[in-house]
């Protein structure tokens, strides 16, 4: 872990369940690395048009300025809803998203892609784009109307592509990678976003352990330089090892919210996850193992 | 660092690399090929030497007051203050007033369709996609047939009107294939029905046309067919051309862009309803200019775009400069075949309209790509 954490953090205790406790919250981004931002959401009610309730509901959530907070929850648990919508990509029926203390909605929208990306699990892929080219759409909100690429342009794709260890890969096409090392073209395509905020849905599902790995490791990289990170991760006990904060949802509510060590704890796999499982003090922070599923 | 920023700036002009110069040099040749065969039979004879030095002719090329009294027409010349009396040998002549016009509509169209097909295929990222599948055309042509018969004083708004009317059809087929998000298959469905419905409508109208003459004017018309057009249907196409390339050729990289999925270019700021919706109108421009002068010409705007695609890939910027180049291929080259084909096999001055053989090129084309593919009409 070479991210800066959040110390000071209290644990909250149950009466904060389904609510979001303020004051550990608002203690938290104070500590965070000078000049990173705050990624803020307050009193939010999200739904999609199709939806008659909103889909996850929460008093306040915080993705602290330069830290890593992984988003947890089982299955259609609304991590994704809240991570598009603090992404500025889905507008909240009720509450605000700010940024820094701006409107993150109240951007303009290449603005809004200067500073927040997001990398989605929703996208296609046009197969004989090379990895550069796809690695360049990431400077899409830099450029207007007629502007070529730009030096500025040229220098964060070579960076991106080389944070995200693609650099032989960079003119093959994507119908010939693996879903491994498509993923990652991903990433440095948000990369040479350069965004003060990265935000990722799920970026490891569905990856060998190996690709898991190297995802993180580019992200904590990126994050090394100060980036804000929100990251949906499906395993839980990889978030528990990798993120400095934890934010546990539960059918669209926030079920608790600090540091692994505080949050993981067998009652959270249980009322959460429905698993049965043993907790104990690991070299990372907690480890879990999981022994049934409950009922 | 600094040789790799020099590498890639290298490439970056590589994006006009060698299939793609392939691409449009073999396109200009058949073009031109096609085009000068075109222009070389008829009732008065010619051979080839003959009418390469009557297309060529310095006389014509070389006098802008010439050049400007056959694309802008007498009355508007003249009134511009353009001298309109001039002398030319006969072959110049016979080529310049009655058989280059029949090409260079041709080409137009050819080209319009192409870039229609290809905007199309992007913004419903769908393959299948084209004006003629997605009922653009249709809507288009009953449009004009509208004008033609029931408000033929509204004859010089055709480009309009049509443009109108596939507007309506495109907004009717994506109402219909809307489920919260559309498919390509459900797209491809919408837009059968609507233009069942259309031609149905078509049709119909041909029973409140007063004389015979309309009637067969209208089904040559909406087979597609380039039979006895003129400059006038060249100045009728090349406004909406000026529009609608430089909206395709820049269009690109916003189509490049959304081919990345809705939720990435939403992600990168950009306003994806928006450029839809622009870049939507400037394939319908394109489609209905094309409906205007020549009626319904199928299939084009499927195929040459797919055929660009597997030579140069889907990167748009390359794919609209194949286009240019491949469309009006095709559209000369098949109407080559529809004027001459009958003439030569039966003698008898019998021309097709172009249409039906786009048709059928297009229909066994369609065959070939639903087979090949598992995953029918993905980009």
């Amino acid at each position: 872990m070479t991210g800066p954490r959040a110390t000071e953090t209290e644990v909250p205790d149950d009466d904060h369940r389904g609510t979001a406790p303020d004051a550990t919250m608002a203690q938290s981004t104070t500590d965070g690395t000078a000049g990173a931002s705050d990624l803020v959401g307050d009193g939010l009610a999200v739904g999609y048009p199709a939806t008659d309730e909103p889909v996850v509901e929460c008093e306040r959530v915080v993705i602290p300025a330069g830290e890593v907070t992984a988003l947890v929850g089982p299955n259609g648990s609304g991590k994704s809803t809240l991570l598009k919508s603090l992404a500025g990509q889905l507008e909240p029926w009720d509450g605000a998203v700010t940024l820094d203390g701006e409107s993150v909605y109240g951007m303009a929208d290449k603005e809004r892609a200067r500073r927040i990306g997001l990398l989605s699990q929703e996208r296609e892929e046009p197969g004989s784009l090379t990895v550069e080219s796809l690695v360049q759409h990431g400077r899409y909100p830099y450029r207007g109307f007629l502007d070529a690429v730009s030096d500025a342009d040229r220098a964060a794709v070579d960076r991106a592509i080389e944070l995200a260890g693609v650099e032989d890969l960079r003119d093959r096409r994507l119908d010939g990678l693996s879903g491994g090392q498509k993923q990652l073209a991903w990433v440095a395509m948000a990369l040479a976003q350069e965004t003060d905020v990265l935000l990722l849905d799920e970026p490891t599902t569905f990856l060998d352990l190996h690709h898991q790995l190297h995802v993180l490791e580019t992200v904590r990289a990126r994050n090394a330089e100060g980036v804000t990170v929100g990251i949906v991760l499906h395993d839980i006990a990889q978030a528990a090892r990798y993120a400095d904060n934890l934010i546990a949802v539960k059918d669209g509510q926030l079920y608790d919210w600090g540091p692994p060590a505080d949050v993981v704890t067998e009652g959270l796999l249980a009322d959460v996850f429905g698993v049965d499982a043993t907790v104990r003090e690991g070299l990372d922070g907690p480890e879990i193992v999981p022994r049934r599923p409950l009922d | 660092m600094a040789t790799e920023s020099r590498e890639l700036s290298g490439r970056e002009i590589g994006w006009l690399n060698r299939s793609l110069l392939l691409t449009c040099v073999a396109g200009l040749a058949v073009t031109v090929l096609a085009g000068l065969v075109q222009v070389r039979f008829g009732t008065y004879e010619m051979t080839l030497p003959q009418v390469v030095g009557a297309v060529f002719d310095p006389l014509v090329w070389f006098r802008p007051n010439v050049l400007a009294t056959f694309v802008l027409g007498d009355g508007l010349a003249s009134a511009l203050g353009i001298d309109t009396a001039f002398d030319l040998p006969t072959e110049t002549l016979i080529v310049w007033n009655v058989r280059l016009p029949r090409v260079l509509v041709g080409a137009l169209v050819g080209l319009n369709l192409a870039l229609s097909g290809a905007v199309f295929q992007a913004v419903t990222r769908n393959e299948l996609a084209s004006p003629f599948i997605l009922g653009v055309s249709s809507g288009a042509g009953l449009a004009v047939l509208l004008t033609l018969v029931v408000f033929a004083n509204f004859a010089a708004l055709l480009p309009v009107t049509a443009a109108l009317g596939g507007t309506l059809a495109f907004l009717v087929v994506y109402a219909i294939a809307w489920q919260g998000g559309t498919s390509p298959v459900r797209l491809v469905l919408a837009g059968v029905i609507v233009g069942t419905v259309l031609n149905s409508m078509q049709t119909a109208l041909f029973f409140f046309a007063s004389d015979l003459g309309t009637v067969q004017a209208a089904i040559a018309w909406t087979t597609g067919s380039l039979t006895g057009v003129d400059w006038e249907q060249v100045r009728t196409v090349l406004p909406p051309t000026l529009l609608v390339l430089p909206g395709a050729l820049l269009g690109a990289r916003y189509l490049n862009v959304l081919l990345l999925g809705e939720s990435t270019a939403s992600a990168l700021g950009m306003r994806v309803e928006r450029a839809r919706f622009l870049l939507s109108a400037v394939a319908i421009l394109a489609a209905a200019a094309s409906v205007a002068v020549a009626g319904i010409v199928g299939f084009v705007g499927l195929i040459v775009p797919h055929m660009v695609r597997t030579v140069v890939g889907s990167d748009y910027r390359r794919l609209m400069v194949g286009c240019v180049f491949v469309g009006p291929a095709l559209l000369v080259a098949t109407d080559l075949g529809a004027r001459l084909t009958f003439q030569f096999a039966t003698g008898a001055p019998l021309q097709l309209p172009v249409g039906i053989v786009t048709g059928l090129v297009g229909g066994p084309y369609f065959l070939y790509l639903m087979r090949r593919r598992n995953e029918l009409g993905d980009l």
